[in-house]
């Protein structure tokens, strides 16, 4: 942290710093917003409800079902037998939460837990858009929503986990789930080596994102996510409309 | 735009997808608009995305789960559209808004006129404190 943000001899901390300038990405979603809600397509109550729930979430009640199933043989066997379940100790109650209450059209209410063994990887892919699931692993990363990563991964899995810098071993079988409206995924990575005595909280530390998609495998030391360069696609495949 | 598998499509036709056209509105936007990125950087601001992205994301929501205006499978399918032709030289998240915005007026939810007029309006309250 740089000398400006350190505190003053009053115990002040100054102001973080502030985008002082009117953008008109800025100005366009506020201007969308404001038409879709004169003209009906939904209300402020509605935006405000989708905001705070928008707002509410993250990656860490995923990586938390992962600590925790390593650290409770039993609770890895709910956690794979039945996700759902296994998400309310983590706080997330994928029937009963916030927005509808019963499950958001983009988010079913089925969660699978992929449990990796040493012989077979998981890895998570949406080759339709890019269902994820929200609830308990937060917004999707742009890479996730590339056509190319969705497209290239269910044909070639191995090479394009390389590309992401996890070279697996021939002997490694790679399952890819392909999710969908009433279906999401995340997997549950092997506990690494050299964790041995950890705690939960220092295990949920490295169970990132990445580790939950299956792009990546926990390991000590790693606690964020690499950055990933967004490549399009060179033959880009068009929908049927 | 020509796809490379195209000849599985159907009956050994090659099949044509139209280009998206630019819509004169949010192609000034794309040309001239400073993104979060580069304002970033400039005040010095830490936080990786702009503080309206999560209205963004409530709006896409909004308008898939409420009135059904525009649901999630089908902004997803123009967004796939859009960002691989005339908006991708456009960082995320504004490439996502103006796909949503671009996909808004070209199913009539919102009017190109009737938007840069909103924008000007919100403009004006935003720079007038």
């Amino acid at each position: 942290m740089s000398d400006k943000h350190k505190e003053d001899e009053h115990g002040h901390r100054p102001p973080a710093p502030m985008v002082d300038e009117v953008s008109d990405f800025e100005v366009l979603e506020m201007a969308v917003r404001e038409l879709a809600i004169e003209k009906g397509l939904f209300s402020a109550e509605d935006h405000r409800r989708w905001t705070e729930y928008v707002h509410s979430l993250g990656p860490l009640p995923a990586a938390r079902l992962v600590a925790k199933a390593w650290l409770d043989p039993a609770y890895k066997k709910l956690a794979v037998a039945d996700g759902v379940k296994a998400s309310l100790e983590v706080g997330v109650d994928w029937i009963n939460s916030p927005p509808t209450g019963f499950g958001t059209p983009s988010d079913y209410c089925n969660l699978r837990v992929l449990e990796d063994t040493p012989k077979v990887k998981h890895v998570v892919v949406c080759t339709l858009c890019s269902c994820y699931p929200r609830p308990i692993l937060g917004n999707s990363p742009e890479w996730y929503r590339t056509p190319n990563y969705r497209r290239r991964l269910v044909r070639w899995p191995r090479q394009v986990l390389a590309e992401f810098g996890l070279q697996l071993p021939p002997d490694v079988e790679i399952r890819v789930a392909d999710s969908n409206q009433k279906t999401r995924y995340i997997v549950l990575p092997t506990r690494p080596a050299g964790t041995e005595g950890w705690t939960e909280d220092q295990l949920a530390e490295i169970v990132t994102r990445d580790c939950l998609i299956g792009v990546a495998v926990p390991k000590p030391g790693i606690k964020a996510n690499a950055k990933r360069t967004v490549h399009p696609a060179v033959h880009p495949v068009h929908h049927d409309h | 735009m020509t796809t490379s598998d195209e000849n599985h499509h159907g009956a050994g036709m090659p099949r044509q997808e139209p280009e998206p056209s630019p819509i004169s509105l949010l192609e000034a936007i794309r040309r001239h608009g400073r993104v979060w990125g580069d304002l970033a950087a400039q005040y010095g601001v830490t936080n990786p995305d702009p503080p309206w992205k999560v209205n963004l994301e409530a709006t896409c929501d909004a308008l898939s789960a409420e009135a059904c205006a525009l649901p999630l499978l089908e902004r997803r399918a123009a967004e796939d559209d859009l960002s691989e032709t005339i908006y991708s030289d456009v960082p995320q998240p504004e490439r996502q808004l103006l796909t949503l915005a671009h996909t808004m007026i070209q199913r009539g939810l919102v009017d190109e006129d009737e938007l840069g007029r909103r924008m000007k309006e919100v403009y004006s309250r935003l720079t007038s404190a």
